[in-house]
């Protein structure tokens, strides 16, 4: 930046002319015409009226000797670190419902199956690069002419066959990366008895009233009721609540196609060859729809396989515990 | 200039003496790095090809053109010839997803869970029912296929493990997989009682037909039974007499133990009787 050009005194109206907040700095005047002949100023002070106002601190400033700063993304992680799941979910496809007795209670539990189809670990996010855990799950098949060349190469790269879903699932920390790129996580991910959230687009209900979309009364359908047995009513009150309508007000609308949570669902079956995973109670979507299904944020973590390499050695396990269980059974029979 | 390297060229082009860039003009220098082939023949070429083919090409007369294209088009045959092989007819796909995928590695898709499992439903379905039907007896007592099974018309009696049994007219079988339930029409205390039970569930015994129908019932659902001119009323006297035979049955035969397909047995006995 050039050096200012002192200001031409010169040219000043005489002081009464000049507006009385400015009469203070005529004093200086003469030093500045001083200063303009040995060295130029890089500013004029006689020309800003100096802020009063002490600077705010920059809430971005990081000082050791204080608390932590909220504002950081690792704040924000931390902040959401008690509900991200520890490992990731599986994208499951809903093939309908079905019910389960209990031979015991005689207790009968409607249920919804989810299958699991080629579920494929694509890629891995992590903080260094991305700025969070996550992974990166692919789901079914699509033909590769249907797939543009920048997926194409994202599935080469993970070294699976191109996917016809593809879905993000954040994880606390790298522990929830030890499923490996490019290996399949079958149903055996989930245990029996675990609780899971479903994640899926509800079924569109196209426009629906206010009766159908928010379950109100409508209107009796006799004693003098003319023309109007399922309108929605008033939308508010006149002049004296503003004469307008408040902002949120429900009305008629487009009613579902929307995504829905279910939380806390129980997973009463897993089968693994066959890819299906029964959880209880009904799910959103229509038949053949892909849901999310993650381990459920409303209840204790479960003590679930963190890798292929922990569900492998599960399979021995069970099958000792059923050799071991094996005669006990035949001795009580 | 223009003279030995370029001749044929300069022929046609007549004796017009284009004005040649100098060698070491810029216009040359790139020409030459462009088209290096062209000077790779005669490093004496004096004139540098800068308009030469453009040139040669505008002598081709229009007669020439049309000759060539017609030489063209009688080479490449019609893609819709019935003469044609299917190789060039097919042979537009796959070049173009050959071009689409060119340079990437395609790993090939693991087989579908659907080859392995087409119906989960049925899958499921299929072992909760023969853990809580491993004798098939229920399944068969209720299947369509079966012509001895229970229909719509007969008096049902179904045990339960609480104790009381519960007879009445079946007037509807809703036939789902595991949730098969049938919808029984009966009396206590001499009010109409109509009673769902899911045929699969641990909570009921056993069920028995006390009784057939006379007819085959021509609708699925009998619920015109429920209005007062077709109510059937009580069963408890057709059941108790079932009951006293099948106990003195039971008891001639050594004690056999009545389960469901006892039960559809001596329905079945019992529908031959009259």
């Amino acid at each position: 930046m050039p050096p200012r050009p002192a200001l031409n005194w010169g040219l000043l109206p005489p002081s009464f002319l000049l507006p009385s907040s400015t009469r203070s700095l005529l004093p200086s005047i003469p030093i500045a015409t001083h200063l303009s002949q040995s060295q130029t100023p890089s500013y004029t002070p006689i020309r800003t009226i100096k802020s009063t106002n002490t600077p705010r601190p920059d809430r971005f400033a990081h000082n050791p000797h204080k608390d932590a700063l909220t504002s950081t993304s690792t704040a924000a992680l931390d902040r959401r670190a008690h509900s991200t799941p520890l490992r990731t979910g599986l994208l499951g496809i809903k093939r309908g419902m079905t019910a389960l007795f209990d031979t015991e209670t005689g207790k009968r539990t409607p249920c919804t199956i989810l299958q699991l189809d080629r579920n494929e670990v694509i890629a891995h996010k992590t903080r260094d690069k991305h700025g969070y855990f996550a992974v990166q799950i692919g789901a079914g098949s699509k033909q590769a002419y249907n797939v543009s060349r920048p997926m194409l190469g994202h599935f080469a790269e993970a070294g699976v066959a191109p996917k016809r879903w593809v879905a993000e699932f954040q994880v606390k920390t790298e522990q929830g990366l030890a499923v490996k790129v490019g290996e399949e996580v079958g149903a055996r991910w989930f245990t029996p008895g675990q609780f899971v959230d479903v994640r899926g687009v509800s079924r569109g209900m196209g426009f629906a009233g206010g009766m159908k979309r928010h379950g109100f009364g409508g209107q009796p359908a006799s004693h003098g009721q003319s023309l109007m047995h399922r309108g929605m009513g008033s939308a508010g009150g006149s002049q004296g609540s503003g004469s307008r309508v408040l902002p949120g007000k429900r009305m008629a609308g487009r009613m579902g196609n929307e995504r829905v949570t279910v939380k806390n669902l129980k997973v009463m079956q897993v089968d693994e060859a066959n890819g299906i995973v029964v959880v209880h109670g009904a799910v959103p979507g229509p038949k053949n729809q892909i849901i999310r299904i993650q381990d459920a944020l409303g209840k204790p973590w479960p003590q679930g396989p963190m890798s292929l390499a922990d569900i492998a050695p599960a399979t021995i396990a069970a099958a000792g515990e059923a050799a071991a269980d094996a005669p006990a059974a035949t001795a009580t029979v | 200039m223009a003279t030995a390297a370029f001749s044929t060229r300069a022929v046609l082009r007549g004796a017009s003496k284009a004005a040649v860039p100098k060698k070491t003009s810029l216009a040359y220098q790139m020409h030459k790095q462009l088209y290096p082939h062209l000077y790779a023949q005669n490093q004496d070429a004096a004139a540098a090809p800068t308009d030469a083919i453009p040139e040669a090409s505008r002598q081709l007369t229009e007669s020439k053109v049309s000759s060539i294209l017609e030489k063209e088009r009688a080479s490449r045959k019609a893609p819709w010839s019935k003469k044609d092989t299917p190789s060039s007819r097919f042979s537009v796909l796959p070049s173009r997803t050959k071009r689409h995928t060119s340079g990437i590695v395609l790993h090939p898709a693991k087989p579908s869970i659907h080859k392995q499992c087409p119906d989960p439903i049925a899958t499921v379905t299929t072992s909760s029912i023969a853990q809580l039907d491993p004798t098939g007896a229920r399944t068969r007592l209720f299947a369509k296929t079966n012509p001895e099974g229970a229909r719509v018309g007969d008096i049902l009696l179904v045990r339960q493990r609480t104790g009381d049994p519960f007879a009445g007219v079946c007037i509807n079988i809703r036939r789902r997989g595991v949730d098969t339930a049938i919808l029984l029409r009966g009396q206590l205390t001499r009010v109409g009682v109509e009673m769902w039970y899911k045929v699969y569930s641990p909570l009921v015994e056993g069920i028995e037909v006390v009784q057939r129908a006379k007819k085959r019932a021509r609708r699925a659902r009998l619920t015109f039974m429920r209005t007062v001119k077709h109510d059937r009323g009580s069963v408890e006297n057709v059941t108790r007499i079932y009951l006293r035979q099948k106990a003195a049955l039971g008891s001639a035969d050594g004690k056999k133990k009545a389960g469901a397909v006892g039960a559809a047995k001596g329905g079945n006995r019992r529908g031959k009787k009259r």
